[in-house]
């Protein structure tokens, strides 16, 4: 879509005259990456982001100009958020930010990108609260986006998986959902009991457990005697002990869902291989092209620095490619006019064609799933691997479970 | 005529300095500087409430963010439920109430008890807080914190007034407290309560009047913060590093000054900002330097800036 | 059978939270401190063993002892660097050093704790497990670890014990908690005392950390948490009184367990929190305080 050239010209002359340090037409569109770099999952955030925006940059950068990536650890705190969403927006003058993968942050943050009309995009938190309150004040909120999939729509996407990999393939009947009793997962657990029976699951059992537990003894021994022949799990904030619990106290029964932890490539290493057999939900894998962009990135990535993406690198990856090409067909990065143009992306990512939902939908700005957009995979650890075992398509080999699992 | 000698004192000097530098800051910061001492006041706020309770009272508290917490929580979930019905201000009074009541709750156990055991009853009370945030997620957020929609302004500017003046009638009405008679009655009863209570003085009555004075301005601070920042969560009212960095704060900037607290508040926000470039080492850096401080020099900034060890 | 189950989980649990608490207890009994930084050196030495074992490729027993190894050093060093210092120094009243110290040794806590957020991420990391396997006793299939940290907890104990009431070194320590000055007067430096205490102490919240990374796994975070409650068991037995220390940490520990299993894991601290507050408000001194 072509801009009349006059009113462009006239505006960058106008501007540069009022602003003598500005340069010319060529100036950077910043975009402002706050994230946890002490924590797996965040660490990868800001990287990802400077590698797209190196790629973009070396094919001519958008319309001209190149995208500069500015970075801020929040250290997990959602206090610290706020003070560099302002330090972005204020001093360095960013026109765009990616911000963190947990939720806190993001709800902190989600009022500041309204007062300070600056578009937000999260790349991996997962609170369906964000985008309920986009649709609750959409005229203030609605330059918040959502890069990744809520709970509401995670336990979908797991009941689909689990359709085709438990009923289907496995004929199991019956399961206990166990998830830590955290705001996120009390619409994922909502989720599971709709779908799970839809499927064909009996919900045996609904156990959620302290969010600082650390000995989960008494969890697994509940659950092993109501028999379930599965556990769905949400948990996230715990990962290593219950993993590594479940293996010791050798719990004969399968875990299945969303175990963020899991998503890590360094699991393995950190629960000494306990998590042989553990399926969990993720929008990305090693070695599995869920789109034609997913393993170049992938692999640019490890040249690069050494390691692979943890899942919010390739959100954010793709999160810098949406801005810039919202600001490309905007042709501005005045904020409104991207807001816009991102509610018309449709963009081919590396977990997926990326859409989002539109204004009206009780989660609007969240991202569309399902066939033809974002469906997610489901991967099991084992010997050592991450390998994704659904969907058809893109499987690289069947479930199998270690010795002390009975499955029929 | 000479001036009388309380404002010849040095932290009231040093308060009025600090007074007349924050008040030009407006004129030549930018949004995020005026965003950041914002915070750093409300933060001096709450180190200051702290040391008249700890630094006079004597004992030690864990537990600030108990009071700051309710003070927060209170008026949050207030103003989620009944706006636009309420206004926000009411809300901030009706924080800073519960953080008062709270205070009494748990003064009443606390001080039949001496140090360590005060400690833990404060970091208890913490911990039940936090315990019960996420309980009751549905009233509070749980923790992912919870989203209020008034707040008090969206400009940086006129945000930075409310929380620098608040900061001034605050530290002024603490610092009088600590210089008049009843402060006078807490420092001696922080020092030697046998004594204090030989001489005639009720030294339960003294501390809990603390506890109410620190309640107070800790609620009232907690609330303001909630409607600057727009959401109250866990991790930025309750928790306790929230608490630590209070204590550290007072600790650095001159205990039993009630100046020093806020200065130590406003150093440590600034000194973590300022070192942001170096990322994951920041906090490990300012630690550092606040430990060096507490080593070398005990009587804190404050004392640093006096040039040697004060007497009482 | 449930309550077999209860009873052998809420032992190791227990037996965990009781070495933690014995150390701390003994560092406050004789040297007056509560050494805040305790969770940090706990999960210090279990991080150290964990990568030992991962990244130089030790084995169990091997990564174990180095784990230990460090987190004595650790421990000596939070004596030099926050302890001794402000003990010594002539420009903190009296009775300001308490407030001082714990303010320090919390600073170096945050340090310690963050240098292991910075090197090795916060994720949370188990120990290799010395002892590994099932074992199906009274009709109940138990990981084999429970019963070697129940086992390891009480031979540390044990030690401990036998070193203070049967060795003259360790009756020296305890002479040291009662009377400094007296036991100066015998000629035995307090130095010396101080800085065995602090040995003694890293030995024990190594093997502490240690093993609650092989049993249930630790990370940065865990840090507070421990560090709390250690300080709660402790005082709720009362501080100074060892023995108030172990039945406060199997009270807790039982406490938890059977909340856990039979009301609620989401409620599994309530209780144990519930129990403080009671203690707080009737016997403040704690269950077997003398003080």
């Amino acid at each position: 879509m072509l801009r009349h050239p006059l009113p462009t010209l006239l505006t960058s002359a106008c501007l540069a005259a009022l602003l003598p340090h500005a340069a010319l037409a060529a100036d950077p569109i910043k975009i402002g990456v706050i994230a946890e770099a002490q924590a797996v999952a965040g660490s990868s955030i800001a990287p990802a982001a400077q590698l797209a925006a190196d790629e973009i940059n070396a094919k001519g950068g958008v319309n001209g100009r190149k995208i500069e990536v500015v970075v801020y650890d929040n250290h997990s705190s959602a206090a610290e958020s706020v003070r560099a969403f302002q330090r972005a927006v204020n001093e360095d003058k960013v026109n765009a930010v990616i911000a963190s993968y947990i939720s806190e942050v993001v709800l902190a943050l989600e009022p500041w990108a309204a007062r300070l009309k600056t578009v937000m995009i999260t790349p991996g938190a997962a609170s369906d609260v964000i985008t309920q309150n986009i649709a609750k004040d959409y005229e203030h909120n609605k330059y918040t986006f959502h890069g990744y999939l809520t709970s509401s729509a995670l336990a979908g996407l797991v009941c689909d998986a689990g359709k085709d990999l438990l009923v289907d393939g496995s004929k199991m009947k019956s399961a206990v959902i166990v998830s830590e009793d955290a705001a996120w997962t009390t619409p994922l657990d909502a989720g599971y009991e709709q779908c799970l029976p839809k499927i064909g699951l009996k919900v045996l059992d609904h156990i959620r457990f302290s969010p600082d537990t650390t000995d989960f003894t008494p969890i697994f021994n509940k659950i092993e005697g109501e028999k379930p022949d599965v556990m769905i799990t949400g948990i996230s904030h715990v990962g290593t002990q219950p993993t590594v619990q479940w293996k010791s106290q050798q719990v004969p029964i399968a875990m299945f869902g969303i175990s963020s932890q899991a998503t890590n490539s360094t699991f393995w290493k950190d629960t000494n291989g306990a998590t042989d057999g553990v399926l969990y939900q993720a929008v990305s894998g090693p070695g599995v092209a869920v789109t034609a962009k997913t393993l170049p990135f992938v692999d640019a990535f490890q040249k690069k620095y050494g390691n692979l993406p943890s899942y919010a690198g390739y959100t954010a990856y793709d999160d810098v490619y949406i801005i810039a090409d919202a600001a490309r067909r905007a042709g501005s990065t005045d904020s409104d006019k991207l807001v816009d143009a991102m509610e018309k992306t449709d963009y081919v990512g590396t977990i997926g064609r990326v859409a989002f939902k539109p204004k009206g939908d009780p989660n609007v700005h969240g991202l569309k799933t399902g066939n033809g957009y974002i469906t997610g995979l489901m991967l099991q650890w084992q010997d050592g691997k991450q390998v994704n075992v659904w969907p058809k398509n893109l499987a690289s080999g069947k479930m199998k479970f270690p010795a002390f699992i009975k499955v029929q | 005529m000479a001036p009388p000698s309380w404002l010849r004192s040095r932290p009231v000097v040093a308060g009025l300095v600090i007074l007349a530098l924050g008040a030009c800051v407006p004129l030549v910061g930018s949004g995020y500087v005026l965003g950041l001492l914002t915070v750093a006041f409300y933060t001096a706020v709450f180190a200051m409430a702290w040391d008249l309770l700890f630094g006079f009272a004597g004992e030690v508290n864990f537990g600030p963010t108990f009071l700051i917490g309710l003070g927060a929580y209170t008026a949050g979930i207030l103003d989620a439920r009944l706006a636009p019905n309420v206004s926000l201000w009411l809300c901030v009074l009706a924080g800073a109430a519960a953080a008062v009541i709270g205070g009494v709750v748990l003064a009443l156990p606390a001080l039949r008890v001496r140090g360590p055991y005060f400690g833990l009853t404060t970091l208890v009370a913490v911990l039940m807080l936090q315990n019960m945030v996420v309980v009751f997620a549905d009233l509070t957020g749980g923790e992912i914190g919870l989203s209020v929609p008034d707040v008090m302004s969206v400009s940086a500017t006129a945000n930075y007034w409310i929380a620098f003046g608040f900061m001034a009638v605050s530290g002024a009405i603490l610092y009088g407290l600590s210089r008049s008679p009843i402060g006078l009655v807490l420092q001696a009863s922080g020092q030697d309560p046998v004594q204090a209570g030989a001489l005639g003085f009720n030294v339960t009555k003294h501390k809990l009047f603390a506890f109410v004075v620190s309640a107070f301005f800790s609620g009232l601070a907690g609330a303001l913060m909630v409607f600057y920042m727009g959401t109250a969560s866990v991790g930025t009212f309750v928790d306790i590093s929230v608490g630590v960095q209070i204590i550290v704060a007072a600790v650095l900037g001159g205990r039993r000054t009630v100046i020093g607290a806020a200065i130590g508040a406003v150093f440590l926000i600034a000194m973590g900002e300022a070192l942001r470039p170096l990322g994951e080492l920041a906090t490990l850096i300012v630690s550092l330097l606040a430990l060096l401080v507490v080593l070398f020099f005990p009587d804190g900034i404050l004392g640093m800036l006096q040039g040697r060890s004060r007497r009482d | 059978m449930l309550a077999w189950q209860i009873l052998i989980d809420g032992f190791a649990i227990g037996s965990l939270y009781a070495l933690g608490a014995t150390g701390f207890t003994l560092i406050f009994g004789v040297s007056g401190v509560l050494n805040l930084s305790h969770g940090a050196i706990m999960v210090a030495a279990a991080v150290a063993a964990w990568a030992l074992a991962g990244l130089a490729g030790a084995g169990p027993w091997a990564a174990a002892l180095g784990g230990i190894a460090i987190g004595v050093a650790l421990a000596t060093l939070t004596y030099f660097v926050t302890v001794r210092p402000i003990q010594r120094s002539p420009r903190v009243a009296e009775a300001e050093k308490e407030i001082f110290i714990l303010t320090a040794t919390l600073l170096w806590g945050i340090i310690i704790s963050e240098a292991i957020a910075y090197l090795f991420t916060n994720n949370a990391k188990t120990v290799l497990p010395i002892v590994e396997g099932v074992v199906g006793w009274f009709g109940v299939r138990t990981p084999a670890n429970e019963y070697f940290t129940a086992a390891v907890c009480w031979i540390a104990i044990g030690l401990l014990w036998l070193l203070v009431n049967r060795t003259r070194h360790g009756k020296a320590l305890l002479a040291a908690s009662m009377n400094p000055r007296g036991v100066t007067l015998l000629g035995i430096e307090l130095s010396r005392i101080h800085l065995a205490v602090w040995l003694i102490y890293g030995v024990l919240a190594s093997v502490a950390g240690i093993l609650l990374g092989m049993f249930l796994g630790v990370s940065s975070y865990s840090v507070g948490p421990l560090t709390a409650s250690a300080f709660s068991i402790v005082v709720l037995g009362g501080l100074g009184s060892v023995s108030g220390s172990l039945i406060a940490a199997y009270v807790v520990g039982y406490l938890e367990t059977a909340t856990a299993y039979l009301i609620s894991p989401a409620y599994r601290t309530i209780p144990a929190l519930l129990l403080l507050v009671v203690v707080m408000y009737l016997r403040p001194q704690g269950l077997f305080g003398r003080r």
